[in-house]
């Protein structure tokens, strides 16, 4: 009898404490869902993604003394605003397919309760998975995914950190008229695209936001992507001289269109690129040193020395062992930072009030680990400050150079190009 | 003998038909059962061709994306539900099935397997270069349900008993095929062609026929597929693992066999899912490595499926299917 109580004794105080403990575990965490393509083709763009995510919550989780200073969610310690609660990540492999994607969200949600979502990188895999979100009134953060048709759903939870297009064309266009400004010829622009998805919808774009600029498109000249010859369309730009080319094309197409202009001696004033191919490692490696002066953009350079991203871009360094952020784990790493402000100014787990408070968001260009103006959402859940640095080949290396606030290097114009 | 059948025959009816209520707690449990449907659909479809007929084809996803992407653009150019595309898509596999089949049914063995991994790769590719079909980057159905016409539910519920209705369908007509004429026409060609030519079989025809009838059901399944995750692209709709999936699935349960799709797939989704949940987060795509060696295990130990497991035992020694001529005896050989 006496046996009996006692164990029956222990046996509650044990239960006790766990449900203590379980109560109070359940308060200090925050779950994330985290969703990228760790396999199939992507997979090794979805873990450099998942490793920024990471590292974001060990910023929140543990802090950095040095980025604290200026961050004050870096500050360590968990999310201030939920009593000191930690981010808890549960990562999910959306395996490149869309459906694998939507089914991984449905578990997040309901089997993990996590209180947010971020990912999925690929467009069509987002547009399935924060479809999931959308139906159980789960905020969905999108960092990096540029389809134009994800805000056009009408959905309340799905935020997009990342520029579009249009952004990017905005950031070319001022680029250039401050170029304008400053007594440089850009009256006459072409632009050169391959003819893909890609290449017609941003050439197009762009093409847009420059005619209401004022900017003047004497020349669009499209080309089928992976040429084996390009001099008919170096010929044509040779012919009407304009002041700006911007080419927008992949890495095999970006060398030859290099190699041609070349062996043809023709170079305009300003040489500008959409990123993709010409920000290429192959690109840049083969033919870095015969563009000098060549103009593209990027969504992060790691900048000044104590800045933010260059801090961040030290402490990716160590956690990947090696390689650093680029455009698309910089991206990852912002979204999950947005995600993880609006979460502590909301001050709760409850969906809700994190999607007010994601609509609330107002951060300024200067708590920017990547090369944005700031976040700040419109009704469709864009960012409506989305931006790019404007980078320049430098001695075989890409630098930014604009906005000047991020700039570690002046900017040198005109195209200097390859030196015989 | 026969009250023990038809207790499990009962049994298995009112497990599938309870399935969602039971797991109606859990959405991830509930979806899990309407993907073992789908997955079982175009299984059972590829198994009339490549089952019964022993066409070996390794590029069904042609059908399924012809449905996925029939049902998408019914609704983006037409701003119809996405299940009315279904009929269409339908109609449209069978047209293709007859233009691919014609010619390459008359190819015998790998080299007809060969020639619709081409012809899928094909669709694939050519696909991804078409701005009225969404390009590389695919289309979205209906982003918000407008009726319920649009067959978009947050429950798996609804899915499930849709996807089960089609499956009996599917099923029911596999049943009739193999007790008909037809049935038998396909199994003598499976076993020799030549042989079954030179007793009068119209070896062609019967395998088109096979061939067109395995295509509008694969396509069905494919509009069913966008109606339940919204949005189909090259590689989701016509990628070769699609079809590597259905042959596998057939292959596991047992192809040629009346639930041998479907046994293969209450095996290989559940295992797809519950792998990629446990695991998927480490990024070491282990499920593919999963199914990498459920394919060699069969390969080597299988071949004719796990439902041989079960027949092997009432005949020991014998093969169990020719062994009992009988149709009334209920084997589904």
């Amino acid at each position: 009898m006496v046996q009996l109580s006692r164990r029956a004794l222990t046996v509650g105080a044990a239960s006790a404490a766990f449900a203590f403990a379980t109560d109070v575990a359940a308060e200090e965490v925050v779950k994330i869902g985290v969703l990228y393509p760790l396999s199939g083709n992507a997979a090794s763009a979805g873990n450099t993604s998942k490793m920024a995510v990471e590292l974001g919550a060990d910023i929140v989780n543990k802090g950095d003394p040095e980025l604290a200073k200026l961050m004050p969610i870096a500050r360590g310690g968990g999310l201030s605003g939920l009593k000191g609660a930690k981010i808890q990540l549960v990562i999910a492999d959306n395996q490149g397919t869309p459906a694998a994607g939507q089914n991984q969200t449905l578990r997040l949600i309901t089997q993990e309760k996590v209180a947010a979502m971020i990912g999925a990188y690929q467009s069509g895999i987002t547009l399935t998975a924060s479809a999931v979100a959308e139906k159980y009134g789960i905020p969905f953060v999108n960092p990096e995914s540029v389809a134009a048709n994800l805000t056009e759903r009408g959905f309340k939870w799905f935020f997009r950190v990342t520029p579009v297009a249009a952004d990017f064309a905005k950031a070319y266009s001022a680029f250039l008229k401050e170029q304008k400004a400053a007594g440089r010829k850009v009256d006459a622009v072409a632009i050169v695209h391959e003819n893909t998805e890609y290449g017609n919808s941003v050439a197009g774009v762009i093409a847009d936001v420059f005619a209401k600029e004022g900017l003047k498109v004497m020349q669009n000249i499209a080309y089928s992507a992976n040429s084996t010859d390009v001099q008919p369309e170096v010929l044509q730009l040779k012919e009407k001289n304009p002041d700006v080319v911007l080419f927008i094309s992949y890495t095999s197409d970006a060398i030859l269109y290099t190699k041609t202009m070349k062996a043809l001696n023709w170079k305009p004033e300003i040489m500008m690129a959409d990123a993709s191919g010409f920000n290429d490692q192959a690109y840049v490696k083969s033919m870095g040193r015969e563009v000098e002066g060549l103009i593209s953009r990027s969504a992060f350079a790691p900048g000044k020395p104590g800045s933010i991203a260059a801090i961040c871009e030290a402490l990716y360094k160590k956690k990947s062992g090696g390689d650093g952020l680029d455009d698309g784990s910089a991206r990852s790493l912002e979204g999950f930072l947005v995600l993880a402000d609006a979460i502590n100014r909301a001050g709760s787990t409850d969906p809700a009030k994190i999607q007010a408070a994601l609509k609330a968001t107002n951060m300024p260009a200067d708590q920017m680990v990547a090369g944005y103006n700031g976040v700040k959402f419109d009704a469709k859940g864009q960012n409506t400050l989305g931006s790019s640095l404007i980078i320049q080949m430098r001695n075989g290396d890409y630098v930014p150079v604009w906005p000047k606030a991020k700039a570690t290097a002046d900017l040198v114009l005109p195209f200097k190009g390859w030196t015989k | 003998m026969m009250t023990s059948r038809r207790l499990l025959q009962l049994a298995v009816i009112v497990v599938a038909l309870a399935y969602p209520i039971v797991t109606s707690g859990s959405p991830v449990w509930q979806r899990l059962g309407a993907l073992v449907l789908l997955a079982a659909i175009s299984a059972s479809a590829w198994n009339i061709v490549g089952g019964y007929a022993g066409q070996v084809s390794v590029g069904h996803a042609v059908f399924f994306g012809i449905g996925a992407y029939a049902a998408v653009v019914a609704f983006v150019h037409l701003d119809l539900p996405p299940i009315l595309g279904a009929p269409i898509g339908m109609l449209l596999s069978v047209a293709v099935a007859v233009v691919v089949g014609v010619p390459t049914l008359r190819l015998s063995g790998h080299y007809f397997s060969m020639a619709t991994i081409a012809v899928g790769e094909l669709v694939r590719v050519l696909s991804s270069t078409s701005d009225w079909l969404g390009g590389a980057q695919g289309l979205g159905g209906p982003a918000m349900p407008r009726t319920v016409f649009d067959l978009s539910f947050v429950s798996a519920m609804p899915y499930y008993y849709i996807f089960l209705a089609v499956l009996t369908g599917l099923l029911g007509l596999t049943w009739w095929i193999e007790r008909s004429r037809m049935g038998f026409y396909l199994r003598a060609i499976k076993d020799s062609e030549r042989a079954a030519r030179s007793l009068g079989v119209s070896a062609g025809r019967y395998k088109l026929h096979a061939y067109m009838l395995s295509a509008a059901f694969t396509s069905l399944a494919g509009s069913l597929y966008l109606c339940m995750f919204g949005f189909i692209d090259p590689e989701s709709g016509f990628g070769i693992l699609l079809s590597v999936k259905m042959v596998v699935m057939a292959a596991l349960g047992g192809a040629g066999q009346l639930f041998g799709p479907l046994i293969g797939a209450l095996i290989l989704v559940p295992l797809e899912e519950l792998s990629n949940s446990l695991l998927g987060g480490q990024g070491a795509g282990i499920t593919f490595v999963v199914y990498g060696a459920i394919i060699v295990i069969i390969a080597r130990f299988l071949p004719s499926g796990l439902l041989s497991l079960l027949e092997r035992r009432p005949h020991p020694g014998t093969k169990a299917a020719p062994a009992n001529p009988n149709p009334a005896s209920g084997h589904a050989d």
